[in-house]
């Protein structure tokens, strides 16, 4: 296990991307995938798409994004990369329907946007756990799912 | 370069890793003080520097039968009386929990673990990640063997699923091998454990995880 403590910086930091570069050209970065619900975290544990098992703990203020650097030395970076949020996106059929369908989705707890007269629910679980819990309101002909982004 | 990158890390080193937050919700009686009960000792007993908060909606019992316990000091035990839906203090506003987690860390600066215990809940309890780094859902066999099959949001999100007092399942007509194969599928990749609090079957298991997982020190 490797212990990783804050965050070192961004890729985007000057200092780092120039030293990130050379690494890169001797496959020496790796990265770290997490979902974005994992940004909240202060303390996870990962293996790297290197197979290193890495304990990450930060401190209260910090947080990590697509490119923290939590590692950087002669030898190799470690990088967090940030899978894609994925949103099912709803359109519900008139008024009313549109009223249920945010009061179900409220009652949830599921985080939503909304974009004109439809919702889009993040996918922050499995899909099918979403799609389960909107099957009756689909039968029910009360919203239709558009498509994913 | 070398001496950019240095300079850039500096300030980190005076930067102060606090203590890991773990949260333990769940349905009421389901057995999360019972469990804290289990762990303090045996994570004292390892070497580990504890504080818990505790959360109840009208009066501060939790916290009072832990402070009456003997298992910990009483001044690392706070109450907090949430005064409405317990979910509502660990997951849409945690200022409450926050504060009382900040106090027993300006409290105890040493700390490696404070655990913050739920109010008595349902089954679509879940913590803010802004208060806790990682959280267990408890729930009990005495409840109903269905509970895994009912897919609730704690289940399903939790870090840890805790499937407390097995011991009962032949006094309440519950099939074990049922509840096991139903946990399996509702908790796919993540983690769940079986556990009896009272004679602390399954209460190492509980700690090796939360050492893999968030106190990362094994």
């Amino acid at each position: 296990m490797l212990k990783l403590e804050g965050i070192v910086g961004h890729v985007d930091d000057s200092a780092i991307a120039a030293k990130l570069h050379h690494l890169r050209h001797h496959g020496a970065v790796e990265y770290v995938l997490l979902a974005p619900a994992d940004t909240q975290r202060k303390r996870l544990r990962v293996i790297s798409d290197a197979g290193t098992d890495c304990a990450i703990i930060l401190a209260r203020d910090e947080r990590l994004e697509d490119g923290s650097v939590l590692l950087i030395d002669d030898q190799r970076a470690i990088v967090v990369r940030l899978d894609e949020l994925r949103w099912l996106l709803l359109e519900p059929t008139d008024l009313a329907a549109a009223l249920e369908l945010g009061y179900f989705v409220g009652n949830l707890h599921w985080r939503v946007k909304f974009d004109g007269s439809q919702i889009k629910v993040a996918i922050e679980n499995d899909e099918a756990f979403y799609r389960e819990r909107l099957a009756p309101m689909i039968e029910r002909r009360l919203a239709r799912i558009i498509d994913e982004h | 370069m070398r001496t950019e990158i240095i300079t850039k890390m500096a300030p980190l080193a005076a930067k102060r890793i606090g203590p890991a937050r773990v949260g333990i919700g769940g349905p009421v009686g389901s057995g999360k003080t019972a469990l804290i009960e289990a762990l303090v000792p045996r994570l004292i007993k390892q070497g580990y520097d504890i504080a818990v908060v505790t959360n109840d909606i009208a009066t501060r019992e939790d916290a009072e039968r832990l402070q009456r316990s003997g298992l910990i000091a009483p001044e690392r035990v706070v109450g907090v009386e949430t005064g409405a839906c317990p979910h509502t203090v660990i997951r849409e506003d945690p200022t409450l929990n926050l504060e009382a987690v900040d106090l027993l860390d300006r409290r105890f600066p040493k700390l490696d673990l404070v655990i913050v215990e739920s109010g008595g809940d349902n089954l679509a309890s879940t913590f803010s990640l802004d208060l806790v780094d990682y959280w267990l859902f408890v729930i009990d066999i005495a409840g109903g063997g269905d509970i895994p099959r009912k897919r609730g949001p704690g289940v399903l999100q939790c870090d840890l699923l805790v499937v407390n007092k097995t011991d009962l399942a032949p006094h309440v007509r519950v099939n074990m091998d049922e509840v096991r194969r139903d946990v399996a599928l509702a908790r796919g990749k993540k983690p769940a454990l079986f556990t009896n609090c009272l004679t602390g079957d399954g209460i190492d298991e509980v700690i090796a995880e939360l050492r893999r997982s968030v106190l990362l020190d094994a």
